[in-house]
């Protein structure tokens, strides 16, 4: 009789606890997003920074333009299983992307995008294009069939903090969840193909461009393209401030590449069909032939080191080992201003 | 390790929103699915251990190897199952805490069994003899052999919270790591490393570490309670 009473005692505990769990959630769940605050406040200590010795070697060089484009993703799309089957009818909330697009290249989005960062780095983390499209469209508020809206982005987006400055003023104006998914651009664009994202926002032109060829993406009312390259930053490449293979001098990327893989010094490479990896294979000399395959660099293993990784785990990686590294500029000034307790 | 103590005691006592809301993510996905494991593995688990029926041995083998079902395979499975393109598609279930919830079962349901059918096999005979000594028909057996069974139970359901608290590859594919919505204690740890903000991270671990410690600690008291 007594262990049936301390079993239904348990019982009861467990399930409490598990009312708990769900109770807690109401207040979370009706509370718009806030930016979360991970964004150090104060000037890092010198001794616990996670960056100490890699410094920006070369920079704003026409080569390292990095592009960013948001694609809404195509309703109508030809959408495909693991088999390659066709699938038809796939659920796409059209009407939330378009309402997230037009508003991200409204004069509202587009300012707040152009002042990230100066608060908090003392720069620009990303430039508006000259020609970029902008939108004067009106932005309906979210209806209940369009409030869920999954944006696919790519970690360098979400790690530096962009979006969690952006999107609560969108949600705060109109009533759109925001739901974002972040990975690298392959896996970003990949997780688009299979239906599970309304929209992308990614910077790698050629996989870009094989998403619209590939019908994937659609031209929005107003707009003359499915691809809109809205937004810049620069790649930067970095390395130990000693600069053993003397990239400063190189003059440009491609010759300070050359310099590198001449002199075998050791390079992180993101490995990991991200943005930042297909714009750091387009830079190594061509008859070197490293491409996004393992077996293109078996040769280079003792100085190429192919991480598979996001950015900011290469760029520890890369302090560690005195690496050269190309990174783009926000994740780099976030993780310099990083001293691992941000 | 100072200063990860130091920022986990600080997220704990301000309250921070984000922190509570994975936590109750967290507890919620862990608590679910630990509990919807032991209702489906104890009443299977008793009948694998103690059942004596053709095709037995052929189940044993079966679960002993869904036991090792890396969680990252079965994260891909719901990911594709339950991809817009997936036969599940339209259900809506990907990046839900639903289907977290879910794949976790499939992960743990099948450990519970095989601790509960390791216990129940090796207690069953013994248990019937001394039943039948006894002059017990097959209810009050049956009812001797749950009565016993409570403590191993206690057991496999800490080993099935273990394993749903601890699991970051199943969650992180089909819950996507989306803040306020899917992202876990796990999860975050993740993300928070690859932000470079190693302490957070190990804060949050700190604070995973704590709570577990506190659920083992009551169910473990309790146990004792019951051995006495």
């Amino acid at each position: 009789m007594k262990r049936v009473l301390a079993l239904l005692l348990a019982l009861v505990l467990v399930l409490a606890l598990c009312a708990c769990g769900t109770k807690k959630e109401q207040p979370a769940e009706t509370q718009p997003e806030q930016p979360a605050e991970t964004q150090p406040e104060q000037p890092a200590q010198e001794e616990n920074k996670l960056v100490k010795d890699t410094c920006i070697l070369l920079e704003a060089d026409e080569a390292m333009i990095n592009n960013y484009s948001l694609l809404a993703v195509n309703p109508e799309a030809p959408f495909a299983d693991a088999d390659g089957k066709a699938v038809q009818g796939v659920e796409i909330n059209a009407a939330g992307a378009a309402a997230l697009i037009n508003w991200l290249l409204s004069e509202e989005g587009q300012g707040l995008a152009a002042d990230y960062g100066v608060a908090d780095y003392g720069e620009h983390l990303f430039y508006l294009k000259e020609d970029r499209p902008v939108s004067a469209a009106q932005i309906p508020a979210a209806t209940d069939e369009t409030r869920r809206v999954r944006l696919s982005t790519t970690t360098s987006v979400n790690d530096s903090g962009l979006l969690d400055y952006l999107l609560p003023v969108f949600h705060d104006k109109y009533g759109y969840e925001i739901e974002v998914y972040s990975a690298g651009t392959g896996k970003a664009i990949a997780n688009a193909k299979m239906g599970n994202a309304d929209l992308i926002l990614v910077h790698a032109k050629a996989q870009e461009e094989a998403f619209v060829e590939e019908g994937f993406a659609y031209t929005l009312d107003g707009m003359d393209s499915a691809r809109l390259t809205y937004m810049y930053n620069y790649f930067v490449l970095c390395g130990p401030s000693a600069d053993p293979a003397g990239v400063k001098q190189a003059g440009d990327v491609k010759a300070a590449f050359a310099a590198i893989a001449a002199g075998k010094h050791p390079f992180i490479s993101r490995g990991d069909g991200s943005g930042t990896h297909s714009k750091e294979l387009s830079l190594w000399p061509e008859e070197l032939g490293i491409t996004k395959e393992a077996e293109s660099f078996k040769d280079y293993t003792d100085w190429y080191i192919s991480a598979n990784a996001g950015m900011g785990a290469c760029l520890v990686m890369a302090e560690e080992m005195g690496a050269y590294i190309l990174t783009d500029k926000a994740t780099f000034l976030t993780f310099q201003t990083a001293d691992g307790a941000a | 390790m100072g200063a990860a103590i130091q920022q986990a005691w600080e997220l704990i006592r301000s309250g921070d929103p984000e922190l509570l809301n994975i936590l109750s993510t967290t507890a919620r996905v862990s608590l679910t699915s630990s509990i919807l494991a032991l209702l489906l593995g104890l009443p299977l688990g008793i009948l694998y251990g103690a059942g004596r029926f053709p095709g037995r041995s052929v189940l044993l083998v079966l679960n002993r190897t869904l036991m090792g079902l890396p969680p990252v395979v079965c994260g891909l499975l719901f990911y594709l199952l339950f991809s817009g393109v997936g036969p599940f598609g339209k259900l809506k279930l990907l990046f839900t805490v639903e289907l977290m919830i879910l794949a976790q079962v499939v992960l743990i349901t099948p450990i519970v069994i095989g601790t509960m059918e390791t216990w129940v096999a090796q207690t069953a005979p013994a248990l019937r003899e001394t039943a039948k000594g006894l002059g017990f028909g097959r209810g009050k057996r049956f009812l001797l052999l749950l009565n016993e069974c409570v403590s191993p139970m206690i057991s496999a359901y800490l080993l099935a919270f273990a394993r749903a608290i601890a699991e970051v590859g199943a969650v992180a594919m089909v819950g996507g790591a989306i803040a306020w919505k899917t992202n876990v204690m796990t999860t975050a740890i993740m993300m928070y490393t690859n932000r470079g903000s190693f302490t957070l991270g190990i804060a949050l671990g700190i604070i995973l570490l704590g709570l577990s410690l506190l659920l083992n600690a009551a169910l473990s008291l309790l146990q004792r309670r019951l051995n006495r």
